[in-house]
């Protein structure tokens, strides 16, 4: 890229007028936020991704003179976690709330919908706890509030919601940006960009710095390679043209263009560069990108995608080990782990349902089941005296049965 | 029929006691000493509009306010339209007018 700084950080929005759209919910939340006698101690900013909700919630905090303590998605935010972090966030009001500068701390708890599986167990009560005792303000955002698990946090909270930016706002933002970057650009094409943005202006600013940091003149015409970007290019497609590139560039355009899931497309190209790279030096190369690919791609989690330009130059300089060195071959696609997760999903639901069994009669978890009763127990069921005690006890049906005797791992 | 109003101020006719509370509830403000309503809340937006538009019997739209000249307009207006996933829900916007002139809009930019 020609100017290494995204227009996405460069215009960050700075000041709460910055931002584009939801006037309504933004005053909505200044109006909490400013407000000495809260009537809800949490806010939960909700609404499609890309308007504004997080940019509203750091300027805000700016220019109020507020200290953000933030745990985003990319944290475990189980019980443990969140009073770790939050609990101490929280229950004191810092020294700095007496000085003139700030007003002490708010804590921001992003993508609160994303609270979920084992990882962040207790999550949401720890944070309704949180909510009830805290001094400061808590803010939270999320895409989706519909989701069970949210429903007694909604409770506690403030709700605002943000809806998708209108296309005359978004394109007046374009229009702003152009100006500021001596761009000269055709009406129609920032209106094709802002429509095909739909009400998501992250993604309308990436896309103006993608067709017009080249060349400071923008027609409609630079925008009809936009459709390709909201057209669904196939994994197949991506991975063909992935493979076949002949420089860096090539790699990185196409990756640029192509809507794939990343972890898919890493899994999928992990398992075709033995396919590609025939050759052990080539292909020690290559898998080491894919590797640092994969760090940065951990790195991004779901909302640092200013670090998405590492992952692509990686993946980019992976599929550009050795260009002249291309022969077609067979794709492996989907990736394998998707695939066997895929045919053992009944498997291991059977298996799931086993050693809930034995859970249930021994009072042990199933982790513990599977791990140090199931092995032992396919042992006593391939003894017939001790078989039909055994299951009877345990209440298994014939299916589970011939499952844990045929069994092979666990 | 369709009912255009104005999200700063509108009047409706009398409602009974627990329609006026579901009102507030559902993000209405009422003014007493000018018997005006006013929309303080758009979480609930469509449900609104649905409760308005059965007390006035009408569908009903709300104008734009233009976030650049400040003039009330309706979505009507808008080329817009069809994409417009909040299409005459009362929020700010850009009316067609200033979208269109640039002179305008650079003069806008000079007073930040």
């Amino acid at each position: 890229m020609k100017n290494d700084l995204l227009w996405v950080e460069k215009y960050r929005p700075k000041k709460i007028e910055d931002i584009v759209g939801n006037e309504e919910a933004k005053a909505l939340f200044v109006e909490w936020l400013r407000s000495k006698r809260r009537s809800k101690k949490a806010v939960l900013l909700y609404g499609p991704p890309g308007v504004g909700k997080t940019a509203l919630i750091n300027a805000a905090s700016k220019e109020f003179g507020f200290i953000v303590i933030e745990m985003n998605a990319s944290d475990t935010r189980s019980e443990k976690a969140i009073n770790k972090v939050a609990a101490p966030a929280t229950s004191y009001v810092a020294l700095d709330n007496f000085s003139t500068r700030s007003n002490g701390n708010v804590l921001f708890l992003d993508e609160v919908d994303g609270i979920a599986g084992n990882e962040d167990r207790g999550g949401v009560g720890a944070i309704i706890k949180i909510v009830e005792d805290s001094l400061v303000p808590v803010i939270m955002a999320a895409n989706d509030p519909d989701i069970d698990k949210l429903r007694p946090l909604k409770k506690v909270c403030l709700l605002v919601r943000f809806q998708h930016v209108r296309i005359p706002l978004i394109i007046a933002l374009l229009q702003k940006i152009c100006l500021l970057e001596h761009i000269k650009a055709e009406f129609e094409a920032l209106e094709r960009i802002a429509q095909n943005s739909r009400g998501d202006v992250r993604s309308a600013i990436n896309d103006l710095q993608s067709l017009s940091e080249e060349n400071h003149v923008l027609t409609l015409q630079d925008t009809m390679g936009l459709s390709s970007r909201n057209k669904d290019i196939s994994m197949d497609e991506t991975l063909r043209g992935f493979f076949s590139v002949k420089s860096m560039a090539d790699a990185q355009k196409l990756l640029s263009y192509s809507s794939v899931d990343y972890d898919d497309f890493l899994l999928s190209v992990s398992d075709n560069l033995p396919k590609r790279f025939t050759n052990p030096g080539e292909l020690a190369a290559a898998y080491d990108y894919v590797s640092r690919a994969d760090m940065y791609r951990g790195r991004i989690g779901t909302e640092n995608w200013h670090l998405l330009k590492y992952f692509f130059n990686e993946m980019a300089q992976a599929a550009a080990v050795a260009p002249q060195s291309y022969k077609p071959f067979e794709l492996i696609s989907p990736p394998i782990r998707i695939i066997t997760l895929f045919w053992t999903k009944g498997k291991r639901s059977m298996l799931d349902g086993i050693c809930g069994k034995i859970g249930a009669q021994c009072h042990v978890s199933h982790a513990i089941a599977k791990q140090d009763f199931v092995p032992f127990i396919k042992e006593m069921l391939q003894k017939k005296n001790a078989a039909a005690r055994i299951a009877e006890w345990f209440n298994f049906t014939s299916e589970e049965i011939d499952f844990l005797v045929k069994m092979n791992k666990y | 029929m369709v009912a255009v109003l104005n999200k700063k101020g509108f009047k409706l006719p009398r409602v009974e006691k627990e329609k006026f509370i579901s009102l507030m509830h559902l993000g209405l403000d009422y003014n007493r000493e000018q018997g005006l309503f006013s929309v303080k809340s758009c979480n609930n937006i469509e449900k609104l509009m649905d409760t308005i538009g059965s007390i006035l019997n009408a569908e009903v739209v709300f104008l734009q306010t233009c976030t650049r000249c400040g003039k009330d307009f309706p979505c009507s207006n808008c080329k817009y339209n069809e994409l417009c996933t909040s299409k005459d829900l009362p929020f700010s916007c850009v009316c067609p007018q200033c979208l269109q002139d640039r002179k305008q809009y650079e003069e806008y930019l000079m007073k930040f």
